[in-house]
This record gives C-alpha cells, structure tokens and sequence, in this order.
C-alpha cells in the first residue's frame, strides 16, 4: 500500500514539474521587441556558431526600424537570399507611416515565394535550421520567415540498388523536395497529397506521407498518420529509423514496409491505394502497406510481357525456396535420406564425401559462414582492394577447401547456387531475411531431416499468415484468398486483364482498367486487301 | 509477458533441437551402399546371402586421389544364417560400415534355392523391410549360384547389377526373351492365383575366379561375363522350369510385354529371307466357358517395319506386303503355340489366363480355382489370331540386284 502511494505522489510531483517548465517554456517562446534583443537571443541559443549569418540592414530611406536577416549558411539559397532579399529591402523599401514596417515588407518588398510571419521562438528556429531566412524588425515581436531553402545537393541519378534494363533511369536523392517533385511529374493529379510533420526532437527531420486521396483507404492513411504522430525519438537519420518504429511486427525477419529509391515504383504503390513515407535525407522511401508477394515482384515485370514477367516470377519464388532451402536439404540428403537421390549420385557424393573429416551439418555450417565472411567483407572493403576479396574468396571456396579435403565440391555447388539465388532475389529485404532463416533450416535439416524441413515450412507459413502490415494480412491476396487480385502475383495477368486494384490496400474505388481493352487486330481484312489491290493496280 | 512468451518458446525449441540430438542420422560415410544381394542356400541348408557393395571411391570418376581405377568398384561380403535377416545382421562382423539397402536395385536367387524352395519366404523380408525398395529387380542365377553372379565384375558399367539391370532392359526392348520383374510385380504374381510368376535368368560365362578380378574388366573380351539367360518359370513359387529362344519370346508376346522384336519369315522359298522389325504389339487375351471347359481366345496385333530383305521383291506392291503379313502372322502364331504347348507341360499358367477367366466368369474361376494349374489349364483351348501389318518398308523399297 505505501509503496503504491509513493509512486503515485511520485508520478504528480513528475506532473507537476513537467507543467512548471511547460509554462517556463511558453514565457520563453515569445519574441522580443528590441532587435538586439533578439539576435542576441538567437546567438545565445546557437551557441554563435558561425556558419549562422546575422546581417543586420537599413531600410532604403534610412528612415524606420532596423531590420536583420538571419540564414543559416549552406542550407539556404544565398543566390535568392542577396537577390530577393537583401537586395529589395536596401533598395526597395520605402516606408509609408501610414502601415506598420511589416506589412510593407510582408507584402512588398519580399520578393520570394513563400513567405510566412512567425511569432514565437520555437517555429523561428525551426525555419531556420531547415534553411530559410529570417526577417526580424526592431520593436515588432514576431519574424518573417522566407523559404531560400537551398544549399548542395546530389543531382538524380540512376538508382544503385533496383536496376532494371527497360524503365525509367531516374532514383531519389536526399533531398525531400526533390523525390516529391518525382513523384508529383509522374502523377499530374490533385488528389495527389501531400502531408508534412516533423519528426525527431533534436534532428527535426521533414517526414511526408503521400497518398492519392480517393484511391488510398482513409483508415490506413490515418493509420501510417498516427504512427508517425506517435513517434518520440532524438533523431531520423534514414527511413530504416522510421521503419523500425512504426512496423506491426518487431520480432520477425521479414520486412513489412516496402523501401525503394525509384519513383516509377512509388507511383505504381500509390496508384494501388498505398502510402508512400518520405524522408528527408535519404533516397529510399517506405511504402505501406507491403505484402510478402510485393518483394517479388520488380517494376519491370510491369513494363514488359505479362507471359514473361510471369515466369520470372515463378522463378523468383523458386529461386526464394532455393535460398532458404538448398544447404537444409543437402544436409538432410546426406544424413538422413539418402534413399532420395538416385544411386549414381548418391555414389558420386559418398565417394566425394569420403575424404571429409566433418558430418555434413558442420561441413554445410563452414561453407556457409565462410561466404557470409566473403561478403561481409566485398561489401565493406574499399574499392581498391575489393578485387582481392574476390579471388581469395575463388580460391579458398572453390579449390584449396575441395583440395585441402575439408569439404566436397557438392558442398560448394550448393553454397555457390545459393548465393545466387540469394542474389538473385529482386527485393535486398526479403535476401536478407532469407540468408539468416536458412541456418535455422540447416539446423533443423540436421535434426530431423526433410522432417524438419516440412516442419520449418510450416512454422514459416504460420509466421508468415500472423504478420500483417497496417492492418493488412501479409499473404494478401493468396490468405485471404482474394480471387480478383490473384492476377498480379506470382501471375502477372496483362495489364487489359487486371481490373481491380487490391482489395484490402484501397479504397472502394477499385476499376482500374475499362472495359474491353484488350488489343486485336482491326476487323476484316480491308487494310490488307487494299494493300495488295493496290498492288496490283501498280503492276498494270 | 511477450518476452517471456517468446523465451518459453525459444527455450522449447532449444530442447528440441538439442535433446533429439540428430535422430536416426547417418552419415554418408558410415553407409556401405549394397547394389545387389545374392541368396544361396549353403550344404547345412542355411541361407548364405551375397551383398555387393559399392566403394563410392573406385566408382566415381574421383576427383580427390587422382583417378578411380586402382581398385575394384565393389566389394562382396557374405552372411550366413538361418534366415535372411539374421544373415544380413550377421554380416556386420566383417563390414565396418552399416549395411544400407535403400539402394539395392537387384535381388539375385541361386538356381536351387529356387527349386527347393518357394521364393516367397524370401520375398517376404525384402518386402517388410522399409529400406528396401520393392522395384529391385530379381532375377535367377542360371546354372549358377547367386553369390557367382554378384561377384563378377563387369567392364563397361562399371558396377556389376547396374550391368544386369540395364542389360535386362535394354533386351527387353529390342529383342523381346526376357522380361525385368521387380519385386513388387513377382508378389503380386504369387499371391493371385490366376498367374504364375516368370522371372528372367542370369547366366555367367567363364569362370568365376577369373571374374572377381579386375583384369577381367581390362579385357577388350573378359573371359567372364553376365549375360541374359531364359525365362524361368514358376509354380507355387518354386522353379519348374526354364524357356529359351523362340518359346520364351511368344511367352513374352503372350504377356504383352513385347516392345520390340525381328522375326525371319520365309520368302520364295528362302528361309529368314524376310526380316520384320516389330515396333508395337497388342495382345489381348480373353477367357470364356464353352461347354465346361475354358475357352481362351488369343488376339495380337502386330506392327513393324521391313528391315532386311534378301530376296527379290517388289515391296512396292500391296499385294506382296498383304502375303508377307500372311507369314509373319503365322511365325508369330507358332511362336504363341510353342510357348502355350510349353507352359501346359510344365502346368503353369505363366500368361495369367486364370485372371482373364476371373474375370470373365467369376462363378467358373470359383469351382476351377484350386485345380487350375494341374487340370483345366493344361486342358485349355486356345484359339490364336494374329493380324501383322507392315508400316514402312525402309528406306529402300525394291531390294537391289548384285549383276553377275
């Protein structure tokens, strides 16, 4: 009972303290009158770190109150902020005594965009420090911010992590208003929208949701909006922070936002009634809600054949199940059921497996960590000597480990295939999940053989049918079963074909494609015929 | 209360893992892989069982210790007992390996053994056994013991019941006296009342001494070989007897198991001056009761190609194909009567004539069942209709003329 009591005198007197500094706060938030005042105040809080230009000026006519600009270095536009700003208000402004000093320059002398007036501290520093300037007059007490955002940035390139032969070639940058500005060229509508928040109490990242509104289901808009509300953390360096703090599912390898760098990819999503999560400052943005089947597909599969795109699919599935499973059944066939290969292969492996000291579990364990080794290392090597990584890497895997008799070349068929199904698979996010669920499988293989395997089959199916995204079943639309979509799964039906967006990511609004277009050839056989006729009448 | 859900779990999962311990592993190098299995039965009168085992090392074209050729790519253990799994069990005295038989595709029974007795109780333990697989073929060692035929070494596929699996097969479908019967075929024959089992024979050429050595296999003409032998006949499961050549091919066409064959007709007075190449053969067999007695009517068809021909002929005309159908239906016809004649006298009904009655007339088969074999069988009519036709003619139609 008492201690009951003293947490709770605990937890008002936490209250308490939290109102107090609230109210300190707000007394603190308002702007001073006195223009010293202010840029004193904004030196103070910057700790006068230089990169943070305070220029303070006098009005054409010198007559009225002295006014500064205050931009940060870098991040802003210094071209539009001398030329828009410095500029007009030395040489412009004039000042009638008729209207207050701010009026004029909010309405005339500012000669740039977006202009916005701002009356407490916090929104002043906000502005700021996302690079636009500051205007503050002497003895009014509120500011002027203009949008010079601006500094250095990367121009667009080709995306580095989905490449593809037929699409476009442009990917995201780092920049926020760049990858919407992508986006918004590919989807001329306006019911594309746009929302902005902030996200993170010290790094105050620029976070936008992008939806169309009409085809995006309101409840998961609304949803991805109030997970993004929820989040309190110091910082947002990538969209992977966001991604952790807002999946349905922490305990899973398996991705349950989609991230991408191409902006043809996003308005596909978008298109389908999802929703698209930008950052600001980095090229990959997350897409909700994702279901297992997406991270099979790839934006070519769109562009070209359906017949195509179809058996590629089918071979990514496969090439899926060849990742997770090959060394796990490997290691069951050779330990367990060897009753399973044909005799001659079965000879051919024993007589290779003859030479080895270990069983086939501990042989399958190195072989594997020895590639992981290699790639963890390919990756992170710098570039000059990552060559050397690789033919290392040939000839310790390949020949000196055959030769040396520690494994068998079967063994280093099977860890070759599955490193490039595991490569081969479209989406880095599902590779990954796949790398580490296949030494479960290599365990549970060398347990209990295809026995295990069934078994990690079906607990992965489980895991799989558990895990929703936003709400969304993550087997959608194979479980549940939605028939009207099945055609964009491991089938990809021609484009005439597909007529409904997915049922459970959009809204009612689910006619994509009109009906009757499916292409043919023009009735009759006029145009030919009248070629040839024409032919004929040349000839005579 | 999550986490401690999950430990929970993880910790099931460990014990899972760690405590089942690799249940019934085996490795692939504890395993001593037998090809084939030979049964005698010894002087004492007890089974001798011959296993050839693979040496994975000589066999494959090794990659590891330069080349597989120094030894031999079996090796042969024998195991006696008074059963067949005591003498398989027996046999690891001498092995360091465990006897693997998930592998074994060939099952070899000694001539006497399957004379004295039936090879149904050595069927049975191969059957209950779930390595084994029951589409190992068997076969009978004619004229010689089973561990003789297991123990030669053969030259070109290299490990020895390979050899006899697929010379069985290939034989089967190119020239037609034998027939592959798997384990699982000859249960069935045994157990049905109606049929009664043939199995193809094995035979060695040489000496069996000669042949366990691998210079027998650096010969261009090993002094030993395996070949094909005839069609074994049984009754009640024992041996009765063997047919050979022509008797054994009609046995096969009766069985409608003939993929492929030549037969030699006589023409304008020449023997085998015509050579029929059959391609495809339908044989269909049905039983009636006619006054008492089972009535069987025979009905095969024949198709096939000229493949050789030695006397002149216009084999443009129809007419002459229409004749020389004519005799190739009568030299299929003497071949299905041989081979009938042949299974009366051994009074085993080998063609299944018994089953085609059951089904026909199940009341009849009732009242005949028991006596079949030795009384209505060899009493049976058989009315036999063969329709031969001839498809192509060759590449050549006229045969050519050698001017004198």
């Amino acid at each position: 009972m008492s201690l009951f009591s003293l947490s709770r005198k605990m937890k008002k007197l936490k209250l308490q303290k939290k109102n107090a500094q609230q109210q300190n706060d707000q007394l603190s938030k308002a702007i001073h009158s006195s223009l010293q005042d202010q840029i004193n105040y904004i030196k103070e809080k910057t700790g006068n770190s230089i990169d943070i230009v305070i220029r303070k000026l006098q009005l054409k006519d010198g007559k009225g109150p002295d006014v500064a600009v205050v931009f940060v270095e870098g991040i802003s536009d210094s071209k539009a902020i001398n030329d828009f700003l410095i500029e007009s208000i030395i040489n412009k402004s004039t000042v009638p005594s008729s209207r207050p000093i701010f009026e004029i320059l909010f309405e005339k002398v500012v000669a740039l965009g977006d202009v916005k007036e701002i009356t407490d501290w916090d929104n002043l520093y906000l502005s700021l420090m996302s690079g636009e300037s500051i205007i503050l007059v002497d003895g009014a007490q509120k500011a002027l911010s203009a949008s010079t955002r601006g500094g250095e940035q990367r121009s667009i390139e080709e995306p580095g992590s989905q490449v593809t032969v037929r699409g476009p070639r442009d990917g995201f940058t780092e920049n926020i208003r760049t990858n919407t500005s992508l986006i918004r060229k590919r989807i001329q509508n306006p019911n594309l929208w746009l929302e902005n928040m902030k996200i993170g109490s010290v790094t105050k990242t620029d976070v936008s949701i992008m939806y169309i509104k009409g085809i995006a289901k309101d409840e998961i808009v609304e949803e991805v909006r109030n997970r993004l509300k929820r989040i309190e953390i110091d910082s947002i360096l990538e969209s992977g922070y966001i991604e952790q703090l807002i999946e349905d599912q922490a305990f899973t390898t398996f991705p349950t936002l989609y991230h991408t760098e191409r902006p043809d990819m996003v308005a596909g999503n978008l298109l389908e009634g999802r929703v698209a999560i930008i950052v600001n400052g980095t090229p990959f943005v997350l897409i909700a809600p994702a279901v297992f089947i997406q991270f099979f597909q790839s934006v070519e599969d769109y562009y070209g054949r359906a017949d195509i795109a179809t058996a590629l699919r089918f071979l990514r599935i496969l090439i899926f199940f060849i990742s997770i499973i090959a060394p796990a059944a490997y290691i069951a066939v050779t330990t367990f059921h060897q009753e399973m290969i044909p005799t001659q292969l079965l000879v051919a492996i024993a007589a290779q497996r003859e030479a080895v000291p270990f069983p086939a579990l501990v042989e399958a364990l190195i072989m594997e960590v020895a590639f992981e080794i290699l790639r963890e290392a390919g990756i992170r090597m710098p570039r000059a000597v990552g060559s050397a990584i690789s033919i290392v890497g040939a000839l310790v895997i390949g020949q000196a480990a055959v030769q040396a008799g520690i494994v068998s070349p079967a063994m280093v068929i099977v860890v070759a295939i599955t490193a490039i199904a595991n490569f081969a698979t479209p989406a880095f996010a599902v590779a990954i999940s796949a790398r580490l669920i296949r030494f479960g499988f290599m365990f549970a293989a060398a347990t209990f053989g295809f026995y295990g395997i069934i078994l990690g089959i079906i607990i992965l199916a489980i895991h799989l049918c558990s895990l929703r995204s936003f709400g969304v079943p993550y087997l959608t639309p194979m479980a549940p079963l939605i028939l009207a979509n099945m055609g964009d799964t491991i089938i990809r039906l021609p484009l005439w074909a597909q007529k409904k967006r997915p049922a459970l990511i959009s809204s009612d609004n689910s006619n994509r494609v009109g009906d009757h277009q499916k292409p043919s050839p023009p009735e009759g056989r006029g145009m030919v015929n009248s070629v040839l006729e024409k032919g004929d009448q040349d000839e005579n | 209360m999550k986490i401690k859900k999950f430990l929970f779990f993880l910790v099931i999962l460990g014990n899972i893992l760690l405590l089942s311990g690799c249940w019934s592993k085996k490795e692939l190098t504890d395993l001593a892989i037998v090809a084939a299995l030979g049964i005698d039965k010894n002087e004492e009168g007890r089974y001798v069982g011959t296993m050839q085992i693979i040496n994975p090392g000589n066999v494959a074209g090794g990659l590891q210790g330069g080349g597989g050729s120094q030894g031999p790519p079996v090796s042969v253990i024998t195991g006696t007992g008074d059963s067949i799994v005591e003498l398989s069990r027996r046999a690891s005295r001498k092995l360091s390996r465990r006897l693997y038989y998930a592998h074994t595709n060939l099952v070899v029974i000694g001539e006497d053994l399957a004379k004295e007795e039936s090879i149904s109780t050595i069927l049975d333990p191969l059957e209950r056994d779930a390595q084994f697989r029951s589409t190992a073929i068997i076969v009978i060692a004619q004229g010689s013991k089973a561990s003789d035929i297991v123990k030669v070494l053969t030259a070109i596929d290299k490990i020895p019941s390979n050899k006899i699996i697929k010379t069985l097969k290939f034989t089967e479908k190119t020239w037609g006296e034998n027939i592959t019967v798997n384990m699982q075929d000859a249960v069935k024959m045994l157990v049905s009342p109606g049929k009664e089992l043939a199995v193809s024979g094995f035979r060695l050429s040489g000496d069996v001494d000669k042949g366990k050595k691998m210079e027998n296999t650096q010969e261009t003409e090993p002094s030993s070989s395996l070949y094909a032998g005839s069609l074994a006949i049984f009754k009640n499961g024992k041996l009765t007897g063997w047919i050979d050549g022509e008797t054994a091919r009609g046995s096969v066409i009766l069985l409608d198991k003939l993929n492929a064959s030549a037969f030699g007709v006589k023409w304008e007075g020449k023997d085998e001056a015509i050579i029929y190449e059959l391609i495809r053969q339908k044989t269909n067999v049905m039983v009636k009761m006619e006054k008492g007695k089972p009535r069987v009517s025979i009905e095969v068809q024949a198709e096939g190609n000229i493949g050789e021909a030695s006397v002149s002929t216009d084999l443009n005309n129809p007419d002459v194909l229409l004749k020389i159908e004519k005799e190739i239906e009568k030299k299929i016809k003497k071949e299905i009567t041989m081979a009938l004649k042949q299974a009366k006298k051994n009074k085993s009904d080998i063609f299944g004539f018994g089953d085609a009655l059951h089904r026909s007339n199940p009341e009849a088969w009732k009242k005949m069942k028991s006596e079949w074999n030795d009384v209505y069988f060899p009493e049976a009519k058989a009315d036999i209709v063969v329709d031969a036709f001839i498809r192509r003619t060759g590449l050549r139609n006229i045969p050519h003329q050698v001017n004198k």
